[in-house]
């Protein structure tokens, strides 16, 4: 049975991790905070580009611009593994590392970028050849999105792969975060399906093209599209964060209340066989 | 009182100006665009530029002239809206000079070392036209 002494430092000892765990709790708290209100800040952003976009399909009638047309099939597709640049966050990265896994053994040939230093580190692990990194949470963050598009443009465009997919997490609410596996692409005519309701004709005028302003545009809409999956990464591992770090501080305290009775069990039977060693010793000089 | 339109200027970041306009001009691709109330439905791209608009705030009916260095975007007019898209949106007192001028330099050495590469030298000479903006909403340059 441990002594007293033992257990009073193991108590110690939780008590620092609880204090630690509780803090970092109050971290993400705050953090997330931040983290939704950019996201909300890029929501009119978002509107607005959805329905330039539109407008300026239906009245382009066939769509010629590279980001629209599937790669050659025998180039690998390419593939973000978006993931956070730390870890204390419960399941959060290995949820979306073991996504990319599966896919990656679905489809043998892929070519990855990694977004976050986790994801980077994985990928390491897995394939035994260092990537480059996109940092998530450091710098600024849009300037890392474009440097990203930039880079998946260029390869996509120069023929270096055939499509590309985004492994993210989508924040589901403050106790959900799940990944998701999404196409980018070539961009698919789905998500711009609703385009045939808006007015067709020559109701719009462009300069100086239509084809011209949508080749730019496009461009546009893939930065905003990962600079906003980027957002919605750094709020779920807040969240993901925060519930972990709650949980830590709750069994922290559960692990200390177990020792804080071990301990007065342990003190009590010392007291009690000190007590008796005195009796004793008493009763034999009495007699 | 001249007639007035909302405008909106939004950057990923935060949406920049919301309000009233009487008169908008931002650098298309094409030249100098100036949009009034009342326009025809009309979209462009723009180039990193000036842009220029003569905005009411709020309730006030004076009109204040406003001054911001863009970045590359969109604009789109609509009879009773325009709305700019842009990646960045800078006002005089937001720019940092010593920043806009070592991104200028840079951008410059850039455009030089493309060489005959047009998507590169495009690319420079877009960061080209937002530090020279930058600069020049900033009143040096």
């Amino acid at each position: 049975m441990p002594s007293v002494r033992d257990l009073r430092d193991r108590i110690r000892s939780l008590k620092n991790t609880q204090q630690i765990t509780k803090a970092m709790k109050q971290v993400a708290a705050a953090k997330i905070r931040r983290a939704e209100a950019l996201q909300k800040q890029s929501r009119p952003y978002a509107d607005a580009i959805g329905a330039m976009l539109r407008d300026l399909i239906a009245n382009v009638g066939s769509v010629d611009h590279p980001f629209m047309k599937p790669g050659t099939a025998d180039v690998p597709g390419g593939v973000i593994l978006m993931t956070a640049d730390k870890g204390l966050a419960g399941s959060f990265n290995a949820n979306l590392i073991r996504m990319a896994e599966i896919h990656g053994r679905e489809n043998a040939n892929l070519a990855w970028y990694a977004v976050g230093i986790k994801a980077r580190n994985a990928l390491r692990r897995q394939r035994g050849e260092t990537l480059q990194v996109w940092p998530l949470a450091q710098g600024d963050m849009f300037a890392n999105a474009q440097a990203l598009a930039q880079r998946v443009t260029d390869d996509f465009t120069s023929g270096k792969i055939a499509s590309l997919t985004l492994v993210s997490p989508k924040l589901v609410n403050m106790m959900t975060q799940r990944p998701e596996l999404r196409q980018i692409l070539p961009i698919v005519a789905a998500e711009t399906a609703d385009a045939e309701k808006t007015p067709k004709g020559g109701a719009v005028e462009f300069e100086p093209t239509p084809e011209f302003v949508l080749g730019r545009l496009l461009p546009k809409y893939l930065e905003f599209t990962l600079y906003s999956a980027m957002l919605e990464t750094n709020a779920s591992f807040y969240a993901a964060q925060l519930v972990a770090m709650n949980n830590a501080t709750d069994n922290a305290k559960k692990l200390i209340d177990q020792n804080t009775i071990e301990m007065n069990k342990a003190r009590q039977a010392a007291i009690t066989k000190e007590i008796l060693e005195i009796v004793g010793g008493a009763e034999a000089l009495a007699g | 009182m001249a007639n007035a339109i909302p405008f909106q200027l939004i950057t990923p970041l935060s949406v920049k100006f919301d309000g009233e306009a009487e008169l908008v001009i931002a650098v298309g691709t094409e030249g100098e665009v100036g949009i009034l109330p009342s326009h025809a439905p009309y979209l462009t791209a723009l180039r990193p530029g000036v842009l220029r608009a003569n905005v009411r705030d709020g309730s006030a009916d004076a009109t204040r002239r406003l001054e911001l260095a863009c970045s590359e975007g969109f604009m789109q007019a609509l009879p009773d809206k325009v709305t700019i898209l842009a990646d960045a949106a800078l006002e005089r007192d937001e720019i940092d000079i010593a920043q806009a001028r070592a991104d200028l330099a840079a951008a410059q050495e850039e455009q030089k070392a493309a060489g005959g590469d047009l998507y590169a030298q495009r690319r420079a000479l877009v960061k080209i036209d937002y530090a020279n903006a930058r600069l020049s909403v900033a009143g040096v340059s």
